[in-house]
């Protein structure tokens, strides 16, 4: 279940604006939805986030950043990734026929659902994909709890039959 | 510079929407943002590929159709339980028509940091030639 209890600080109308791109998608193909400037509530980088019981992962579409260009930090349970996407084009002395690709600066923040040790996140970037991990505060994290089983004798028997 | 006084060379109508002749086309699939730019000497088209792995990508040109896909790595799987989801991994494809006067031989292609360089050469006939003028 996505976005279970929870909506990003920066997106106060999830709901909504996931409604408007779902109906987007259903109206023109999920194939047009690489064009994201069409769709409702464009934010860049598009993210997505997973729980594990150890971790929150994020990844973020970032095509064309290196990581200098990248700085992620983790504030209390916020993660922000800003930085500037620069333009490939060269800005004189060239004809320009298409332009789609966004360039400029960015910065992003979405609040986690529990805390987080952020001494110890991680971020990667691999083919344009920049992936955050970021282990979940022990005290966030599951704990496994020994059941033990109550019997009337030691061998596990029941007395008095 | 290198600009040129002729429109009929832009590159970038006609998507080629129609069976590709590199296979049949996936069932859905996304539409690569792309910057296409020209030079005196070539043309430049930039395609934003996130999470595509050099192996993983197809272009080609053929009848002055220039035609890119890309399959990514094979999906893992999802590492939880998702919580937001604003992108999914699939097949990109887009294509091109190309003005006739193409170097398609010496045309190359680079992966980097998931952004697709595509460099197309001019042929001579194509490159603009400087006239003098004589004041006479």
């Amino acid at each position: 279940m996505a976005m279970k209890g929870w909506v990003p600080a920066a997106r106060p109308f999830g709901e909504l604006q996931r409604e408007m791109n779902r109906l987007f998608d259903q109206v023109f193909g999920k194939h047009f939805a690489a064009v994201g400037r069409l769709r409702a509530g464009y934010v860049y980088p598009p993210m997505n986030v997973w729980e594990t019981d150890d971790h929150y992962i994020v990844a973020c579409e970032a095509a064309g950043l290196a990581m200098e260009d990248l700085e992620v930090y983790v504030t209390g349970d916020q993660l922000t990734v800003t930085g500037r996407r620069a333009s490939q084009v060269p800005e004189t002395g060239v004809t320009l026929h298409r332009r789609e690709r966004d360039s400029g600066h960015f910065s992003r923040a979405v609040t986690l659902p529990g805390p987080v040790d952020s001494a110890k996140t991680e971020a990667t970037l691999s083919d344009g994909v920049l992936t955050v991990r970021i282990p979940k505060a022990p005290e966030a994290k599951p704990k496994r709890v020994a059941v033990q089983l109550e019997t009337d004798g030691p061998d596990g028997e029941k007395k008095g039959d | 510079m290198a600009k040129t006084l002729t429109t009929n060379t832009d590159p970038v109508n006609v998507p080629v929407h129609a069976e590709s002749r590199t296979g049949e086309l996936p069932e859905c699939y996304f539409v690569p943002a792309t910057d296409i730019y020209e030079t005196a000497d070539e043309l430049v088209l930039l395609a934003d590929l996130p999470g595509i792995k050099p192996d993983g990508l197809n272009v080609t040109v053929e009848d002055n159709i220039l035609t890119l896909r890309a399959t990514p790595a094979q999906a893992e799987k999802a590492p939880g339980e998702p919580l937001l989801e604003e992108f999914a991994a699939g097949e990109y494809y887009r294509a091109f028509q190309l003005p006739a006067d193409f170097e398609t031989a010496k045309i190359q292609a680079s992966l980097r940091h998931g952004v697709l360089t595509i460099r197309l050469p001019k042929s001579e006939r194509m490159k603009p030639r400087r006239i003098t003028v004589k004041v006479e």
